[in-house]
């Protein structure tokens, strides 16, 4: 601490280390290099990984855990009746109208009987494989901030997603695709945008890369869109760009950052090529695509929201996010649901929770459904953790009759695979579903980042940046790894 | 460390066999080990003032009334099974994770052994109240040391000559001249130079030609624009306001141009510091007072948690904290480089900053909000109607008095007839027209993105009118835990003026008492923290390495003297920065070559005692605005509202910003990257993916990072492709034939005439795939990208 102190970062190593390391060192550094677009800086493991890869399924707008996942019986009982918390509540918009059961229907999943809403029924099939926590609590009912901190772990903007922390240490798997990989809602981006994966005070290589597989570009810049741009002039230039670069390389002794450079052209035209054979489908098989709900492709939807078209939408992203996964993607974000206008094609329903809840719900069980079976047929999903999560929950109380006002002080995430245990709860939520059952012991976004990152091998508290004076970590001065759940 | 632990395990071992001896032991055990432990792991929540958990730790009779602790009956305390683990979890302390194991068994002991705990002990709530650091010492000039060496032509460089001897290593020679000129056109103006000033300079026999070319330089409106780049990044501008909606900033560019102004116009650095914190009220009248002010909102702001949440609500009060917390970390980070805002939820852990100083800093900011503002571009027209505003208001006022004594409402009776009575309203009536409509003549008044007391409404977001918000102390950082109302002040830094004011203080006179302790000629930090940011844009790394942390956190100085005498003779010279850029380019430090030297490189392979000079990529901008420029398309048009690199859709609601749907041909967007658009929420790809500053942090120093997408971008993004044709067509039509376009081509992007190889391979190059596609490939040279 009291000597000079750099970014323990590779851009560090790769702008500072000269003739400090021997020259067969230092060829072996690059070699590695070239092999992988960036290492990560945790070069040994904390302690043996569960899990290489992590699928991070984010609802934006907040979906509601009492009509998905956290069944309750009392509001069926006291449905229509005044509210009652027991205690002065404030939420978003005021939502407090009398108790509201949810308009779909629960039943039981599964070896352990867990109730699930009607709307997902779909995951009814991995009940056994997953783990609920149904005591959640955020900080805020605000979106922006609620989605910066379940996204980075700070509800202010300026700190990297848990994707840019994970390429960050433990780097790439591959040297042809992005380490972290982006799925947005192709209407829209749910609150703060691509501010969610960016790495902020990390390395650039740390962000999330947004894909958008529809696009002329679904990587920016990817190809180039000109008409005087042709494939012979391509590969000649790209080798008297090469030359032209060795030499000004060769001329400038102990610069790595010049070989580099050098190399970062090879790899590009390497993504080049491997990009578009992972986002292509068409080779997917018939019952592929119909059980990721991709069988009515071409169809046309009608205005309203409706459960086809959310599950085509959603289901894409997920067919994708195991194509790229296999390919040596180690994390991938999916988002569903845009910015939280209107019509609805986001989580947010202050007005009608069947209308949109239900639809949206559909199409991301049917999705979702079909990641965790087709990942446990090609024996990935033992090593590839699935976190569902979202902003915050909704309240039991209704809003206008037919809607759901914020609920930050309680809400679901599940976690799958990657060494997690299967057919469990941890935490339950109270009776209403308006906090935790015990309120002195919730669970925060702290701990499912801690667990997420002790699977992968990393110690979060050992996984920091120092930035602008502050140590920093994702989990700030928090976080559990929460070892019931774990295998 | 290793050592530490084994003498307290030891001492843990011994004192768990005999604690049952005399009680002076355990009392000592008391005093050594576990007062300690728990001032800093417990006691920063659980004290007389905070109770949380309604329980304190502070005093004997505290800890021990409450039943948490039992002497002698470590099972019946329930202290002991908060701090133990269960299922791998604890219960206390909430943060920073659990106790170890031997200091849960040290706890155990000392219960055991009677919890003996000595009356006179009273915890302390842990804070730092240790000055003694550097950056707190005052400032004093050193002498330069005397190095009777040649090569040491200014002080500057004899502080570096001597720690190179010191290091054992040795200086590099000279950069040639067409490396000099190109370094040092781009440190100063972030452009490269053209061939032919590059042309005249190496062949500039003067020996003053080097000088000659600084003064250009600086004299130069491009160096402001440059130069604001960084000033901009440190303190987060950005053109829209960032969370959830991010809504447009339409009126935040003043902000942007005014920095640039200051910048060219070499404005004193106290002048700079003070107008931004408190421009209104020490210079009033004048139009730079108030958009000066813009640095105050340059930062994110929650529009949903200030419109559509009330204040009285937790979410509202934490979007209000949290935006006072930026206020006041954006405020100390860049001026005195000191990360205050770790004290929002404790005392600072490294440095002295304490709860209590901290939120008295968040009370001088206690009546601002972000907002547009008002004001005169002309300082004339702003003390006309300063004069106007204030006779109406006494004329309005005195004729509301008559009107009621008339209406026999005062007690004051009147004599006056009917008549009297009449004219005399209506002369006063007369009067107000008479001003309201010279008011009105006026010429119409700008708007600027500020801080600012009075705007119109907006949902919840009500101003204030000038009376500050109380601010309490919260514990934990957490608004449902307010402690004492805050006292508005500045920090004890030693030697520095009273640092609490008085808490009737008004609004404007806070933010003029931190404005002016600021720029104090006792501020420890806030010269040494300008020149080393000045410094590091130079070598591309601080004599501290950590430009906004020059706290216990931050990097040590390489150079400690230097830095103070850098500091010294920019406070005690005319405060300017462009005297300080002479003084830096003009030294042999600077003029080095950028050479590897496997000697020097040996002991001192990171350069930091500055051996040679630091080879540097371009910036997003500076590459941007390269491109701009050998293209022949830059428009230098200066200031105004932000161009569009984005298609803007649906703003009803939260905008969309559309990059792949902007077509880079439009000719609106030819202008240097400073007057972009930034949009927070969604930052632009391509200048992200080369390291572009994120606007929601305070960047005092850029990423270099080098990626196959950076790559992509180069070779791919569709501005690249239009300039290409640009560039192209501009060679076409200034030259012939294909050779002459090719050592053109050459000359533009490295400012070095081709090599015959060169010119032959980009040849052949260019009548196969043709010029667009060799311009293209020019853009991505490493020549082109870095600087040597």
């Amino acid at each position: 601490m009291r000597e000079r102190n750099e970014m323990n970062n590779r851009r560090s190593f790769l702008t500072h280390c000269g003739a400090g390391f021997g020259a067969l060192a230092l060829n072996a550094m690059l070699q590695h290099e070239a092999a992988a677009a960036n290492d990560g800086v945790v070069q040994v493991l904390h302690h043996p990984a569960k899990a290489k890869r992590v699928v991070q399924l984010f609802m934006g707008g907040a979906a509601s855990h009492i009509d998905l996942w956290d069944h309750k019986p009392m509001l069926e009982k006291h449905h229509g009746q005044a509210s009652d918390f027991g205690e002065k509540v404030e939420t978003f918009q005021d939502g407090l109208g009398p108790w509201m059961k949810s308009p779909f229907k629960f039943s039981p999943h599964g070896e352990s009987g867990k109730m699930l809403s009607e709307v997902v029924e779909p995951m009814g099939e991995h009940t056994d494989d997953l783990a609920f926590i149904h005591n959640m609590v955020g900080k805020s009912g605000v979106h922006s901030q609620a989605t910066y901190l379940q996204a980075t772990g700070f509800q202010l903007p300026g700190f990297p997603g848990m994707g840019s922390w994970v390429s960050y240490g433990l780097g790439s798997m591959n040297d042809n695709l992005p380490t972290f990989v982006v799925l947005p809602d192709h209407r829209g981006f749910a609150s703060n945008g691509p501010k969610n994966w960016g790495s902020a005070f990390l390395p650039a290589s740390a962000q999330g890369t947004a894909i958008f597989p529809q696009r002329d570009n679904p990587i920016e810049d990817l190809s180039a869109q000109a008409s005087f741009v042709t494939k012979a002039g391509d590969s000649a230039g790209l080798s008297l760009l090469k030359r032209m670069n060795r030499r000004y390389q060769e001329e400038r002794k102990g610069d790595s950052r010049l070989e580099a450079r050098i190399r970062s052209y090879e790899l590009a035209a390497a993504m080049q090529l491997s990009a578009p054979e992972a986002l292509d489908i068409s080779g997917e098989s018939q019952a592929t695509m119909k059980m990721y709900g991709l069988d009515r492709i071409g169809a046309t939807y009608p205005a309203e929201i409706n459960p086809a078209e959310e599950a085509e939408y959603f289901g894409r992203k997920c067919l994708i996010a195991r194509r790229l996964l296999e390919r040596g993607v180690r994390f991938v974000q999916i988002w569903s649901g845009n910015d939280n206008g209107f019509p609805r094609r986001n989580w947010d329903s202050h007005e009608n929770i069947q209308r949109d809840h239900g639809p949206l719900a559909r199409g991301m069980a049917v999705g979702t459904a079909a990641l965790l079976k087709d990942l446990k047929q090609r024996g990935m999903l033992e090593d590839t953790i699935v976190l569902w999560t979202t902003e915050f929950g909704r309240m039991p109380s209704s809003q206008g009759g037919t809607g759901r006002d914020h609920n930050p002080y309680v809400f679901t995430n599940w976690l799958c695979g990657g060494g997690i245990k299967g057919g469990v709860t941890h935490g339950a939520s109270d009776q209403w579903g308006y906090k935790p059952l015990d309120r002195s012991s919730p669970t925060q976004v702290y701990d499912i980042h801690a667990t997420i990152l002790h699977q992968l091998g990393i110690d979060h508290k050992r996984l920091t940046v120092r930035h602008n004076g502050i140590d920093r970590r994702i989990t700030d001065v928090h976080g559990h790894v929460l070892t019931n759940i774990l295998t | 460390m290793m050592i530490r632990k084994v003498i307290l395990v030891a001492v843990l071992v011994s004192c768990g066999l005999h604690i049952t001896g005399t009680s002076t032991r355990a009392e000592d055990l008391f005093r050594d080990r576990i007062a300690p432990l728990l001032e800093r792991r417990c006691v920063g929540c659980h004290n007389d003032r905070q109770r949380e958990g309604e329980y304190s730790l502070q005093s004997a009779q505290a800890a021990l009334d409450d039943g948490y602790i039992l002497p002698d009956d470590p099972a019946g305390s329930h202290l002991l099974d908060l701090i133990t683990p269960e299922n791998g979890k604890t219960a206390m302390p909430k943060n920073n994770g659990s106790l170890s194991v031997e200091e849960v068994e040290l706890i155990r002991d000392w219960i055991r052994g009677g919890a003996k705990w000595p009356a006179d002990v009273r915890l302390e709530v842990p804070k730092v109240g240790d000055f003694d650091w550097w950056s707190y010492k005052p400032l004093a000039r050193p002498l330069a040391p005397v190095m009777n060496d040649s090569w040491a032509k200014s002080a500057i460089d004899d502080f570096v000559l001597a720690k190179l001897n010191e290091k054992g290593l040795t200086p590099s020679p000279p950069a040639d001249r067409r490396t000099l000129i190109r370094r040092v056109t781009y440190d100063l103006i972030g452009l490269p130079p053209t061939p032919e000033e590059v042309a005249t300079f190496v062949s500039d026999t003067d020996p003053n030609a080097y000088l000659k070319l600084v003064e250009r330089l600086l004299k130069s409106e491009r160096y402001g624009e440059h130069w604001a780049r960084h000033w901009l990044d440190v303190a987060k501008y950005a053109d829209s306001c960032g969370y959830d909606k991010d809504k447009l900033r339409p009126n935040a560019w003043p902000y942007r141009d005014y920095v640039i102004r200051s910048l060219n116009e070499d404005k004193p650095y106290s002048r700079f510091v003070q107008e931004q914190i408190a421009g209104d009220i020490l210079f009033p009248d004048t139009p730079d007072g108030i958009v000066g002010l813009g640095f105050i909102a340059a930062g994110p702001w929650d529009f949903i948690g200030h419109v559509e949440v009330s204040e009285a609500k937790i979410d509202g009060k934490v979007a209000r904290n949290l935006d006072r917390d930026d206020m006041v970390s954006g405020a100390f980070n860049t001026f005195c480089s000191l990360t205050v805002q770790c004290a929002r939820c404790h005392n600072h852990k490294f440095d002295p900053v304490t709860q209590e100083h901290y939120y008295g800093l968040q009370s001088v900011f206690a009546a601002v909000d972000r907002a547009n503002r008002r004001f005169d571009v002309d300082p004339k027209t702003a003390k006309r109607r300063r004069e106007l505003t204030g006779r109406l208001n006494a004329l309005t006022a005195a004729k509301a008095k008559r009107d009621s004594i008339y209406l026999g409402l005062a007690s004051e009776p009147s004599s006056d007839s009917n008549e009297a009575r009449r004219d005399k309203i209506q002369s006063y009536s007369d009067q107000i027209t008479e001003v309201e409509s010279e008011l009105h003549a006026l010429p119409p008044q700008a708007s600027v993105y500020a801080a600012a007391t009075s705007f119109p409404p907006e949902g919840n977001f009500q101003p204030t009118g000038g009376k500050p918000r109380d601010v309490f102390v919260l514990s934990r950082g957490e608004v449902t835990l307010p402690g004492t109302l805050a006292i508005p002040g500045v920090l004890p830094l030693s030697g520095v003026l009273p640092w609490q004011f008085s808490p009737e203080l008004g609004e404007g006179q806070r933010r003029a008492k931190l404005a002016e302790w600021f720029v104090d000629h006792d501020n420890p930090l806030v010269w040494r923290s300008i020149v080393n940011r000045i410094w590091q844009y130079h070598f591309g790394e601080g004599i501290v390495a950590t430009p906004n942390d020059l706290g216990r956190m931050g990097a040590l100085p390489t150079h400690p003297e230097l830095l103070d005498w850098l500091a010294v003779e920019f406070r005690d010279g005319d405060q300017s920065m462009k005297e300080l850029h002479r003084m830096i380019v003009a030294s042999n430090t600077y003029q080095q070559s950028s050479a590897d030297n496997a000697m020097n490189s040996a002991i001192d392979s990171g350069n930091q005692f500055l051996w040679r000079a630091s080879r540097r990529r371009l910036s997003a901008e500076e590459l941007r605005d390269s491109i701009l420029i050998v293209s022949g398309a830059m428009n230098l048009e200066m200031g105004g509202p932000g161009y569009y690199l984005f298609a803007l859709e649906k703003t009803e609601h939260s905008p969309h910003f559309e990059y792949h749907k902007f077509d880079p041909s439009d000719k609106a967007s030819h202008r240097r990257s400073i007057y972009r658009f930034i949009a927070r929420s969604q930052p632009n790809p391509y200048m992200t993916t080369l390291d572009c500053a994120d606007s929601s942090q305070s960047t005092p120093r850029r990423n270099e990072t080098l990626t196959s997408l950076q790559a992509l971008a180069l070779l791919n993004n569709k501005f690249n492709l239009v300039m290409a044709e640009k560039f192209a067509s501009r060679l076409e039509s200034e030259n012939a034939d294909l050779q002459s376009q090719v050592r053109q081509a050459m000359a533009l992007v490295t400012q070095r005439p081709a090599t015959e190889t060169e010119v032959r391979e980009l040849l052949v190059y260019a009548e196969t795939h043709g010029v667009a596609n060799l311009c293209r490939l020019l853009f991505n040279l490493s020549e082109f990208l870095f600087v040597d």
